[in-house]
């Protein structure tokens, strides 16, 4: 009896037992273990801790390899940055460049196998660690205006925001999940778009007009959320 | 975001452009095409069918409707008693209007189609599930749907020709809609450029594929707001305005020639495209 009901009766059982299941478990925090990029193996273990971590307070000569870093500004090799929509991988001539005449590291092994790559007249095969989709338009030089040009804010903090923090790193790893929903968790809050003295900053009114209304708070600092219409980033 | 998100804002991603309290500033692209100029010899098609990476279909698929070019030219016959040779035709190039309140936005099941803050009706695949719906709804028949999967199963770019695509606009796969864009990512290039130099795109520093190879120039494109682009002073000069369904033009200037219009305007698509009509007898 009922038999022709047992397939119907399954099948919104299977649908409430999913949709609790999906109303109980909302999307998970956006930084966890899993927004960790896999372990990218890079030709030459590249040491970002030593070029672009702080000094050594205690080591004014930063003769310790293992205690501090040179503080080199992220741009002075990934110049690209500033100037276009890629932030490049610096040529082989900019690692040599200072490399050729720093002799206390020159036997170490990484660095003899950078100057097999440079005896050898090729470039060093480095694997990309931050990888967008195809369809996805990305502009590194914005991001670096605004942040590091407009607001004046530290080079390292602008990229750590989605690169992680680089200095402590020595292959960099992937540390954000460079997903659409966490972009949009930045585009979505509210920026000042005023700079100091009442300043438009550059080309943003544009961005309002699809907007909801401009939120300004008691300091009476207009601000409005980042881009969002969907063209904007997608191809 | 979530559904919930867009259930909120349902309102927002309905939005029909143009409305009072958002103007469209700084950019608001729009086109004019002079048919009186225009030669129907296709380079504009072509052109479009390299930038966009648009696959070829084939005659098989052509006759069965699943042509895929955003930018045709269509000829249209006079009926004036004259035989075949002597019959000439006229031509239209027709490719997505980017309608202010286009009909297709407001049907998607899933707002994969909807208008960006300058004016393009924006298109984005990966939302798209491909009901066709917008589609349907089009007054043009300029949305154009992919029945198959071109660049894998049909191999419609073989291995060597892979290099010849262009790297700033997806390659779309099987299933989802697809239609003219404005050339956006020629746009977006052009507007960041002039962000990053503190000021709006300048008149010329951005063209589409189409109107880069037009012989003739019959298409010009621009930003309709700045008042200094060919297209705005073409609009205004033929008296189009963008947000009235229908144009009433003071024709009391005997010496302007009055021959701008926006297709199938009475349904109140509000078209971004302004064509200029013949005025030479057609083609012979």
């Amino acid at each position: 009896m009922y038999r022709f009901l047992r397939f119907p009766i399954l099948l919104v059982g299977l649908f409430l037992a999913v949709s609790s299941f999906a109303a109980n478990n909302p999307q998970p925090a956006l930084t966890t273990e899993d927004a960790l990029g896999p372990q990218v193996v890079q030709p030459i273990e590249f040491p970002h801790n030593r070029h672009a971590g702080l000094r050594n307070p205690a080591d004014p000569t930063n003769s310790d390899p293992l205690k501090g870093g040179m503080e080199i500004n992220c741009q002075y090799c990934h110049t690209y940055a500033r100037r276009s929509a890629v932030a490049g991988i610096p040529p082989l001539q900019k690692c040599i460049g200072c490399h050729q005449s720093i002799e206390s590291v020159r036997n170490k092994p990484r660095i003899v196998e950078l100057f097999k790559y440079w005896d050898a007249k090729k470039a060093v095969p480095w694997k990309k660690v931050h990888d967008l989709p195809d369809f996805v338009r990305f502009n590194h030089e914005r991001h670096i205006k605004r942040f590091v040009e407009q607001q004046d804010r530290p080079v390292q903090e602008a990229c750590g925001y989605c690169h992680g923090d680089v200095k402590e790193m020595t292959v960099a790893r992937r540390q954000k999940p460079l997903s659409m929903g966490w972009c949009a968790t930045c585009h979505e809050k509210d920026h000042p778009v005023v700079a100091e003295g009442g300043t438009p900053i550059a080309g943003q009114a544009y961005w309002y007009s699809f907007q909801k209304p401009v939120a300004q708070d008691k300091s009476a600092v207009v601000k409005a959320k980042g881009p969002n219409d969907c063209w904007q980033c997608h191809k | 975001m979530s559904v919930s998100n867009l259930l909120e804002n349902w309102s927002q991603v309905r939005h029909a452009h143009p409305v009072d309290d958002k103007p469209h500033d700084p950019y608001k692209w729009a086109m004019a095409i002079d048919l009186d100029a225009c030669t129907g010899c296709n380079a504009c098609s072509v052109a479009c069918f390299a930038e966009n990476n648009i696959p070829v279909v084939g005659k098989e698929r052509f006759q069965h409707g699943q042509q895929m070019h955003w930018m045709r030219v269509e000829r249209y016959w006079d009926e004036d008693g004259r035989e075949f040779p002597d019959q000439g035709f006229q031509f239209l190039p027709m490719m997505c209007q980017h309608c202010e309140a286009a009909p297709c936005e407001t049907v998607c099941p899933v707002a994969a189609t909807n208008h960006t803050a300058d004016g393009l009706n924006s298109q984005i695949y990966n939302r798209c599930i491909g009901s066709r719906y917008c589609s349907a709804n089009c007054p043009f028949k300029v949305r154009y749907f992919n029945w198959y999967d071109y660049p894998t199963d049909e191999m419609v770019w073989p291995a060597e020709m892979t290099q010849q695509m262009n790297p700033d606009v997806s390659v779309r796969s099987k299933g989802v809609m697809e239609k003219c864009t404005f050339c956006v990512q020629r746009l977006s290039a052009a507007k960041v450029t002039a962000k990053g130099e503190g000021r709006i795109v300048r008149e010329g520093e951005v063209q589409t594929a189409c109107q880069q190879a037009c012989p003739t120039g019959a298409i010009s494109f621009g930003n309709l707001v700045n008042p200094e682009s060919r297209v705005h002073k073409q609009w205004e000069a033929q008296q189009v305005d963008l947000v009235k369904d229908k144009q009433e033009k003071d024709e009391s200037d005997e010496k302007a020639v009055l021959r701008g219009y926006r297709i199938l305007e009475e349904l109140r698509a509000y078209p971004s495209v302004m064509y200029l009509e013949r005025v030479r007898e057609s083609a012979v």
